[in-house]
């Protein structure tokens, strides 16, 4: 494989916005002149929708599935806006089967049949949830994903998610060299959220790479399957995601995060006043 | 199980999915192994002429890939049984997890309870290879096939409806390499003590309908150091079943009479309904048996008394080595030397087979150490020197060790290519003089 091809992956708590975060970011690649791979890797297979226009795509698994792990990268691989390759490792139904697994053998068979081209400028692997066992720490293993960005916001178990995950990458950085270049905040416009999320950045030894602020204008696209900026790429939210491009492709902060202790966590959100805004919220 | 570190050079007992041959020692009982290809043939390989009616790689298997992993086998466990059904003739079927079935956590307790109403005999047992050895497993199944199959047919079968019925749970089929002749011999002489028997494995056994009938019996008979004890708890609470525990294998003439003596105790106890008289007739012969192949064994010790060995090694289960011990002490003259239990035997019941074990002599102690890692065991032998000509019992890995120290070797563990076994036993009186024929057959092929 080409070591030029910068290999990231975005990590964050479910639901925080990552797939709409990624999609967008590389659309914001593409249009660049960025070469742009999406790997998704979530059961759901929802990862590359945006960029496709559609959810109609046959994953890695559903082919080890149906015929085997004869898979025909064609069958796979499909292009989407501004000629950014989608794949979609998919996954076991919800309940049974290991999905974990299913992300080592999805992204094993992606690596058997080249699908890894020394075209491209970066690969992008779109990780479901926590890294809840081997599996989803996948991304991150040797020779895989070299940056890692965590998508959060400035709620409670958002930072908690982005914490553990961190543990994961202090986990493998030694050995696969895994780095944090950042975190993405995809505002929930919670009081100082920009303010905590820099302290929480600089606690964990890495950056807040950018505020992406929230608007309404992502779910009008989201609803027409398309990224901001295809949908309107006029409007100020589209160059809200070419900036985060930039950001990310002009970044060179990557450190091994320092994971805090679940008090300190605690402490910084309450120095922030995020307890005093969020009484009703129970852990 | 007992905690240890690091790796372990020799086990000598197999995983939980070892447990399938508890299975296929039941007569026209089908192990279905929802695992990969290879532990059935692991298992298989490592017990000698193991595979029964339907075991090791003729087992029904779901042959579980990198697709099954992925998307759970829980449809491939279901062909496997419909497909089983089709082309195997079997009384019942125990379906069995692998490591990768448990670590993706199929469940399949549901497929087999849709069998389960279709009114199949079938259980499921979750037996995936890194819960526990195959010591522990085997209780497992047995308390699986209880409670998935047996309980179904309580209503022909009242608990402790038969006074002088007893189920006996003594030698671990296969582990075991003697436990088909052993169940035999336990079997012929609780006969003789006038009980009705229960040995539910082994061609003695009546099978499937045996098992049946274990709530039937009034009460259990455990011979085990601590294997097999979690089936008398709960056959215990289930029907309300005592049990009297044997604790070590009674070989030859002190042990085996202190054994029938103890069940027959027991049996008046629990109000069994047996002759006395007629039991102690049948002790007495025995005995009597037993004592006069001894006599005739003492012209040759004495002949023999300075080329035959005088000191032992044992490496088994804490069973075997606490029995084997008592008997090579009292009733052979070799003296047991550091013995070797590498059963993983748990930390809890280490006091009292060291117990049960400092009860043969007040003059001689025997040295038992547990150790699971029979490589380490044998290192400690290497080292060790004593006098006289010695003798190693212990599995076929030992008999190098053997050669080296320049020792006699008998076979009477697992696992053992070196030894064909098939009916004897080392069990009761016979069991004692076949032990002594086996112990001096290979002294005297060494005899120089």
């Amino acid at each position: 494989m080409n070591e030029s091809i910068r290999q990231v992956a975005i990590y964050g708590k479910g639901g925080i916005g990552k797939s709409t975060t990624t999609q967008n970011l590389t659309a914001g690649l593409a249009e660049s002149g960025k070469k742009v791979m999406v790997v998704g890797c979530d059961p759901k297979a929802d990862s590359t929708r945006l960029l496709l226009g559609t959810l109609a795509q046959k994953t890695v698994l559903d082919t080890l599935r149906e015929e085997g792990d004869d898979v025909e990268l064609s069958s796979i691989l499909k292009e989407g806006f501004m000629g950014t390759k989608c794949v979609e490792s998919g996954g076991p139904e919800p309940g049974v089967g290991c999905a974990g697994r299913g992300i080592i053998t999805s992204i094993g068979l992606l690596e058997q049949q080249g699908a890894y081209t020394d075209d491209l400028d970066y690969v992008f692997y779109d990780v479901l949830g926590d890294v809840v066992c081997g599996g989803f720490a996948m991304p991150m293993r040797e020779g895989k994903a070299k940056e890692i960005y965590i998508v959060a916001s400035g709620e409670m178990m958002a930072l908690y998610a982005a914490n553990n995950i961190s543990k994961g990458i202090a986990k493998y950085a030694g050995k696969s060299g895994v780095r944090l270049g950042g975190i993405i905040c995809n505002s929930r416009n919670v009081d100082r959220e920009k303010d905590l999320l820099r302290a929480f950045s600089k606690e964990l030894g890495t950056q807040l790479i950018y505020f992406v602020p929230r608007n309404n204008i992502v779910q009008r696209a989201e609803i027409n399957r398309k990224t901001v900026i295809e949908y309107d790429p006029t409007s100020t939210q589209a160059d809200e995601y070419r900036q985060l491009a930039k950001a990310i492709d002009n970044n060179d902060m990557f450190t091994i995060p320092t994971p805090m202790t679940q008090e300190r966590l605690e402490h910084i959100l309450l120095e922030y006043g995020l307890m005093d805004s969020l009484k009703d919220y129970v852990i | 199980m007992a905690k240890f570190e690091g790796y372990i050079e020799q086990p000598r007992f197999s995983c939980a999915i070892g447990a399938l041959q508890s299975v296929v020692a039941i007569p026209k009982a089908v192990p279905i192994l929802h695992s990969g290809p290879g532990c059935g043939d692991m298992v298989a390989g490592f017990f000698e002429r193991s595979k029964g009616y339907a075991g090791g790689d003729t087992s029904p298997c779901t042959n579980f890939t990198e697709r099954d992993v992925v998307f759970g086998g829980a449809e491939k466990l279901r062909k496997i049984i419909k497909n089983s059904y089709k082309v195997l003739e079997s009384d019942l079927q125990v379906v069995m997890t692998g490591c990768t079935g448990g670590i993706v956590g199929d469940d399949i307790e549901s497929v087999v309870q849709e069998f389960q109403n279709e009114g199949k005999p079938i259980v499921a047992v979750d037996t995936p290879g890194f819960k526990c050895n195959n010591y522990v497993s085997h209780s497992n199944v047995v308390k699986a096939i209880i409670d998935q199959y047996v309980e179904l047919h309580e209503d022909d079968n009242p608990a402790r409806s038969e006074a002088n019925t007893v189920n006996l749970f003594a030698s671990l089929p296969y582990q075991d390499p003697f436990w088909k002749g052993n169940l035999r011999e336990y079997k012929r002489l609780l006969e003789g003590l006038g009980l009705k028997v229960h040995v539910l494995w082994g061609p003695e056994s009546g099978g499937v309908s045996e098992w049946r009938e274990i709530p039937r019996a009034n009460f259990n008979i455990l011979v085990s150091p601590w294997y097999g004890k979690p089936i008398v708890d709960h056959l215990k609470i289930k029907y309300g079943q005592d049990y009297t525990w044997f604790h070590s294998i009674p070989i030859g003439g002190n042990e085996t009479e202190k054994f029938l003596r103890q069940v027959l105790d027991f049996a008046v106890e629990k109000k069994a309904g047996i002759d006395k008289k007629k039991a102690e007739q049948f002790i007495k012969k025995e005995i009597d048996a037993y004592y006069e192949e001894i006599d005739n064994l003492a012209t040759f010790l004495l002949e023999f008394r300075y080329g035959l060995p005088n000191h032992a090694h044992i490496f088994s289960d804490a069973g075997y080595v606490v029995g084997i011990s008592k008997f090579l002490l009292h009733e052979t003259g070799v003296v047991p030397k550091e013995v070797y239990a590498i059963d993983n035997t748990p930390e809890k019941y280490q006091q009292d087979i060291l117990a049960d074990l400092a009860s043969t002599s007040d003059k001689k102690v025997i040295p038992l150490r547990f150790e699971p890692d029979a490589g380490k065991a044998q290192n400690e032998v290497r080292q060790l020197s004593h006098k006289g000509r010695g003798i190693i019992l212990g599995s076929g890995w030992d008999k190098n060790l053997a050669r080296e120290k320049g020792y006699d070797f008998l076979s009477i563990a697992v696992p053992s290519p070196v030894r064909l076994v098939m009916t004897t036993n080392y069990v009761g009186f016979s069991g004692g003089l076949r032990l002594i024929e086996d112990i001096y057959f290979t002294a005297l092929q060494n005899y120089s």
